[in-house]
């Protein structure tokens, strides 16, 4: 069973922003010890493979999860390699030869792919095709872009991961956004979203359709928590349209309030 | 670094909407920071209702707080009610500052009704020592509830006088806890902090420890209070709208694909224009 201690690590580093983890590992090693370092290392395995963060294999990108361990190790069967990763500094290590490939349906979805990530993801891009479990009709599409800019206090995670039935052409998946902005204060703004379609035949161009549409209700809500949400909280001016006059004569607002109400009674 | 310096760099990384929770976890993992981070880190207010002043809510921190009761600025009594023997230890402002903080209480009353049209305002001051006329406080403002979009603000204050002259300075850091709920996929949350500082002279004709020195004082603040709210409200529609925006654009961006062709085609140009 997971000591508190562990728990408490673990919840904390769930809810880091993907761009922080390693100064979250710094901050909780400096107030818990270097002792507790594994337990920390080990949280952030956990978050990596949970939140299918890209990891440096050689001079490419690959994403790692749940969908592409074995054992302790990783295989990317775009390239067909076996590896193991350093989880704090994103990379692999012992990279070796792996029997795993894609077959001709997730070569030909990879490269189409290609064209989608390339054309619309302007950050650091990965994309990655999974065999779901043994079947070899499910599998498992997730696309990753990533811009990470400490030095002007942001960072940007997009994160869309799908499950793809080649026979029935189901595409059920989740889209997952998380933009961190934290100079002076720290301002997050995240959406989470099911996504799904019944007969996506040509399946890039189906999630192509289905991100897009998300992109275009983004806007719509961005405009609505502006004009709606956030007007109704605090008034750019009084309801008076000039600044208050502070002091003495402050009561007078109160009695010009009462009286008009008064007028109606 | 130090464990307290670790433990912020931490809460200004982690998830805001999480801000309680967080905090709650940093001092299980070392029960020394409570005081430094509890008196530090500002979370949401929570409302309590006053049994002595016709129900009227109040808004609830760290500042007015003892055991487990919070006074209230309405009655100047705690609610739920300490024992006697707890009630012997409590902190209540001199009469003199609670004088002011009865006044500073009804001017922010207004100032909240002329902004916010609604939510809830409390102001809590306390002196700083015997010997001095300084003064310490916090204007507390709210509107909304934390499961849909709301609006927490926190500012904490020193009013100084500058030894042996009329001049007053007012110390003020700002905290605006922001979060806006669209109640489907997305929220936008956070919060902004901002210090300012303003030095005023005492007129001749405002008398020290006088009515209209108190209303001297609050109308300073408000004014302080008035400005720092409207420049950070600004602030944050652009940090939460524009800067969130931007920085979505550099992870997707549908329009990419066009101005890349265009890009190339107008590279094909230059290179076929080299080539001459």
């Amino acid at each position: 069973m997971a000591s508190e201690f562990s728990t408490i690590i673990r919840s904390l580093i769930a809810s880091t922003p993907s761009g922080e983890i390693k100064d979250v590992y710094k901050d909780l090693v400096t107030i818990t010890g270097e002792n507790s370092g594994d337990t920390i290392l080990d949280a952030i395995a956990q978050y990596n493979v949970a939140n299918f963060i890209p990891v440096r294999v050689g001079d490419k990108s690959v994403i790692i999860s749940n969908y592409n361990k074995e054992g302790s190790k990783f295989f990317d069967p775009a390239t067909s390699q076996l590896f193991s990763v350093d989880h704090l500094e994103r990379r692999a290590f012992d990279v070796g030869p792996s029997e795993k490939k894609l077959d001709s349906t997730s070569e030909s979805i990879y490269k189409d792919l290609r064209n989608y990530t390339s054309n619309t993801f302007p950050g650091d891009v990965s994309y990655a095709l999974y065999p779901k479990g043994d079947s070899s009709r499910e599998i498992v599409i997730a696309l990753v872009s990533t811009k990470y800019s400490p030095g002007n206090f942001w960072n940007g995670h997009w994160r869309s991961v799908y499950h793809y039935n080649t026979e029935t052409s189901q595409l059920k998946g989740t889209i997952d956004i998380d933009v961190h902005y934290y100079e002076d204060g720290n301002v997050s703004f995240v959406c989470t979203k099911d996504v799904e379609n019944e007969s996506a035949h040509d399946v890039v161009l189906a999630i192509k359709t289905l991100e897009g549409k998300l992109e275009e209700e983004l806007r719509a809500s961005f405009n609505n928590l502006n004009e709606k949400e956030f007007k109704l909280l605090r008034r750019r001016l009084p309801v008076t349209r000039s600044r208050i006059n502070w002091g003495k004569g402050i009561g007078s607002y109160r009695l010009g309030k009462d009286s008009a109400e008064n007028q109606f009674r | 670094m130090s464990s307290l310096d670790a433990a912020l760099d931490i809460l200004r990384r982690l998830d805001p909407t999480k801000i309680e929770e967080n905090l709650s976890q940093l001092i299980k993992l070392d029960p020394n920071l409570a005081e430094d981070l509890l008196t530090s880190v500002d979370t949401p207010l929570q409302v309590k209702k006053d049994p002595h002043s016709s129900q009227k809510e109040f808004l609830t921190c760290d500042y007015n707080r003892d055991i487990d009761s919070h006074r209230s600025p309405w009655s100047n009594r705690y609610v739920p009610e300490l024992s006697p023997e707890d009630l012997a230890e409590s902190p209540f402002p001199t009469d003199s500052v609670r004088r002011t903080e009865v006044l500073a209480n009804d001017s922010f009353d207004i100032y909240r009704d002329l902004y916010y049209e609604g939510g809830v305002s409390s102001v809590y001051l306390w002196d700083l020592g015997d010997d001095t006329d300084d003064f310490a406080g916090v204007v507390l403002l709210k509107k909304g509830t934390q499961s849909k979009s709301s609006w927490d603000a926190i500012h904490v204050f020193e009013a100084l006088q500058t030894e042996g002259s009329n001049q007053w300075v007012y110390r003020l850091t700002t905290t605006i806890i922001l979060h806006l709920d669209s109640g489907r996929e997305m929220h936008l949350s956070g919060n902004l902090t901002r210090q300012t500082e303003k030095e005023v002279t005492r007129p001749a004709s405002v008398s020290e420890n006088s009515d209209a020195f108190r209303v001297w004082h609050i109308a300073n603040l408000g004014a302080l209070v008035e400005e720092v709210e409207s420049q950070m409200r600004n602030q944050l529609e652009v940090v939460y709208f524009d800067k969130t925006r931007d920085i979505y654009r550099e992870l997707r961006d549908s329009q990419q694909a066009s101005t890349a062709s265009s890009r190339s085609a107008h590279e094909e140009v230059v290179k076929g224009l080299q080539g001459m």
